[in-house]
């Protein structure tokens, strides 16, 4: 069975051996994993690549379930891009059942990654261990990693990377860099596509360190559906809890969410949200025990459908940052 | 008895299939249970040397349903009126980095759903919902609850007596609607009953429903207009129909069977035509196949999810390649099984056990074993009577 470790190995081979796509020459075909991923590749590929999104919008990639077409979709594609660090349980079989030959890459690679337990490090250096966390022996999407939090985790790394606006642009840059390796004479316009979105990146992380900076230190833990805005807190200085661990896929017990609701009220928890991929009666529960407000919707692992308020990466982070804050300020 | 093997099948299972350690580790085993056409026996047979583990008999001729865990056969005895359960002795345990196999032997449970007529029986989530036609009543029983002897039976009436079925979602229960005036015509669409055994909605309307699969989180059911798709909802299994496409040539869906792997759902749909339905795809979500000859069984194929599996009346079995909606290979297993005839003669069914695929041969008495990875025959099972309805359990994983 080809894994997604050898997927990659063996897909940038073939890119780097394969004679790039002409100048004017059709665009060529790219999957990207999930709708985050899907908008770096729009910005950066622009009208030479022709996109398939596996998991939309307001889906969820942690319990997202491939189709045929999906399959389908692979094996027409010249670049398949994805997080990696186990999000995407369901990308091994896919690749078994679609034989792609498609060169895989994983986006996250080189970013500042969070270790479930420990401090963050930089996606490269330990690539074999970090290939081997990918490809599980046997089809299933469930995490191995012990962790004190409620759920199922998907190994030994928080796969949200993207919480953190710096690593986005790690991730931009790596889909700039497969897009030239499969497409020499589009290089150009990739890179200058990509430095532009970047300079947006670098405007919004400094927008959000400033809006964040000015809330009130014992103002800023706040709780959401699942764990996935690690990075977010650990670049920007917020306190997130949550009673799902970093998958969506398992229910919180009864035992976790009692013990979030004595931490909730031991740290003074600010405003609680709900997530656009998950089922709202968790938190709207949590908020009815803790008398906390419902905050609104914060996008976790999902944008927003084209005509809601986190249609586009950006946009997302945006609407997140100006829900909290509002929240905070109204606490 | 054993299996007459042909030579590549010798050196595989030197190699390490089939029960072989492939290290001192780690073990796989397959078992197919085996139920016979008419008469109330099932047999265990161990797939790695073709020997009968054990023979249960029950009260009734039997169809068999396994567990998603693997560690329950369903019995379903329709002309004895009751289920009985055989705990298939495999329990797979998955420890994320690894998976767990235990192995012991197969043993008639204590547990049985008793009442007038079971026909269709369906497992979702650890809970079996068999369905009694002549009572109209579905009778629910727990895997753990059977295999521990513990627990009661729960029931859910429908309106009136009818051939039915119900469905475990979640706390929910899906449960067809009869006919409102005739008790012999197929159901008119579904009902959804809440946690409280109370409606939870109007029905939704599908005339002439026949035909359960799942796949992944969805359940499908079949009848004249379409499908009925159920997928889990905020507060409650959220039901949308689904007409079949415009421009399908004559014909509809009578029975369903799930893509595992990959999400989708395979029918029959005319008498040479299957047809692959992909729910959540916008335009071309229905897909036909054509086969040489009329279906007599199919199947997904858990092993590959690319891939499931028909069995023709010309005794050939077929590989579908399910993303590009046409068989791709085939092999001749058996004489001719012509569906011409009664609906429950005896012909033959597919059950997939990991590597190999198992094919019955009611008429000849075999049970034929085909390689997943070469889709070539490598041998085949004596099995005494008329072996039919099959099911098979078992994986790898290290032992301790």
């Amino acid at each position: 069975m080809r894994s997604l470790a050898q997927a990659a190995l063996a897909g940038l081979s073939l890119a780097v051996a394969a004679p790039s796509v002409q100048a004017g020459a059709e665009p060529f075909d790219v999957v990207a994993s999930f709708s985050i991923i899907g908008d770096f590749a729009r910005e950066v590929g622009g009208d030479r690549i022709r996109l398939t999104t596996l998991v939309g919008p307001n889906g969820d990639a942690h319990v997202y379930e491939p189709r045929p077409a999906d399959a389908a979709a692979m094996t027409k594609a010249r670049v398949v891009l994805v997080n990696g660090l186990q999000f995407e349980g369901f990308l091994d079989r896919l690749i078994e059942a679609s034989g792609t030959t498609a060169a895989v890459v994983e986006v996250s690679k080189g970013a500042h990654i969070l270790p479930v337990d420990g401090e963050a490090h930089d996606h490269h250096a330990d690539e074999d261990k970090a290939a081997d966390h990918h490809h599980d022996e046997a089809s299933d999407e469930d995490g191995h990693a012990e962790k004190d939090h409620a759920g199922h985790d998907h190994g030994a790394y928080d796969p949200h990377a993207w919480q953190s606006v710096e690593n986005a642009e790690r991730y931009v840059k790596n889909i700039a860099e497969a897009f030239c390796l499969t497409d020499r004479d589009g290089c150009a316009t990739y890179q200058e596509n990509a430095a532009a979105y970047i300079g947006q990146l670098q405007t919004l992380d400094a927008d959000i360190k400033t809006a964040i900076g000015e809330l009130p230190q014992d103002k800023r833990t706040i709780i959401t559906s699942h764990d996935a805005f690690g990075y977010f807190e650990h670049e920007y200085g917020l306190h997130f809890l949550a009673p799902k661990g970093l998958s969506t896929e398992a229910d919180a017990s009864a035992a976790d969410i009692a013990a979030l609701i004595r931490q909730v009220r031991e740290e003074r928890a600010s405003a609680i949200f709900v997530e656009n991929i998950t089922n709202p009666r968790l938190a709207e529960q949590i908020a009815a025990e803790t008398g906390l407000q419902l905050g609104g919707a914060l996008y976790s692992d999902a944008l927003s459908d084209k005509d809601g308020p986190a249609a586009t990466y950006i946009d997302l982070m945006r609407h997140n940052l100006t829900t909290i804050t509002s929240a905070i300020a109204g606490s | 008895m054993a299996i007459r093997f042909h030579r590549s099948m010798i050196l595989a299972c030197a190699a390490t299939f089939f029960g072989c350690p492939a290290s001192a580790e780690q073990i796989e085993a397959w078992r197919v249970f085996v139920a016979d056409h008419s008469e109330p026996v099932v047999r265990a047979i161990d797939l790695r040397d073709g020997d009968e583990i054990e023979r249960f008999a029950l009260t009734g001729a039997a169809r068999l349903h396994r567990s998603q865990s693997g560690r329950m056969v369903y019995a379903v005895q329709r002309d004895a009126n009751r289920v009985q359960m055989i705990g298939t002795g495999i329990a797979l345990g998955d420890h994320g980095d690894h998976g767990d196999i235990t192995i012991g032997a197969p043993r008639l449970l204590k547990a049985t759903l008793a009442g007038q007529k079971p026909v269709h029986l369906v497992e979702r989530d650890g809970m079996a919902a068999a369905f009694f036609d002549d009572e109209g009543i579905a009778r629910l029983v727990a895997e753990h609850a059977a295999l521990e002897g513990t627990g009661e039976p729960q029931e859910i009436a429908s309106r009136a007596p009818h051939h039915g079925v119900a469905i475990p979602f979640g706390v929910h229960m899906l449960m067809t609607r009869p006919h409102p005036s005739d008790p012999g015509a197929l159901p008119v669409g579904l009902d959804l009953f809440g946690p409280d055994g109370a409606p939870a909605i109007d029905y939704a309307p599908c005339p002439d429903l026949h035909g359960e699969a799942q796949s992944g989180n969805l359940v499908a059911l079949a009848c004249e207009t379409g499908l009925l798709v159920v997928a889990p909802g905020q507060a409650r299994p959220e039901i949308r129909h689904l007409p079949y496409a415009a421009g399908l040539p004559e014909g509809k869906t009578t029975k369903l069977v799930g893509g595992t792997g990959l999400r989708y759902f395979l029918g029959n749909f005319a008498p040479r035509v299957l047809v692959l339905i992909d729910p959540m795809q916008e335009q071309e979500n229905f897909r036909l196949v054509e086969l040489p000859t009329r279906a007599v069984d199919f199947a997904s194929h858990p092993a590959k999810p690319r891939f499931a599996l028909a069995f023709t009346e010309d005794g050939h079995l077929h590989r579908i390649d399910v993303v590009a909606g046409r068989i791709d290979r085939s092999v001749r297993l058996t004489g001719l099984y012509s569906m011409d005839g009664h609906w429950s003669d005896p012909r033959p069914r597919i059950a997939v056990a990991g590597p190999r695929i198992v094919v019955s041969d009611p008429l000849a008495g075999q049970l034929h074993v085909v390689d997943t990875e070469t889709f070539e025959t490598m041998g085949s099972i004596a099995v005494a009577g008329e072996p039919f309805s099959i099911v098979a359990v078992g994986g790898a994983g290290e032992t301790h």
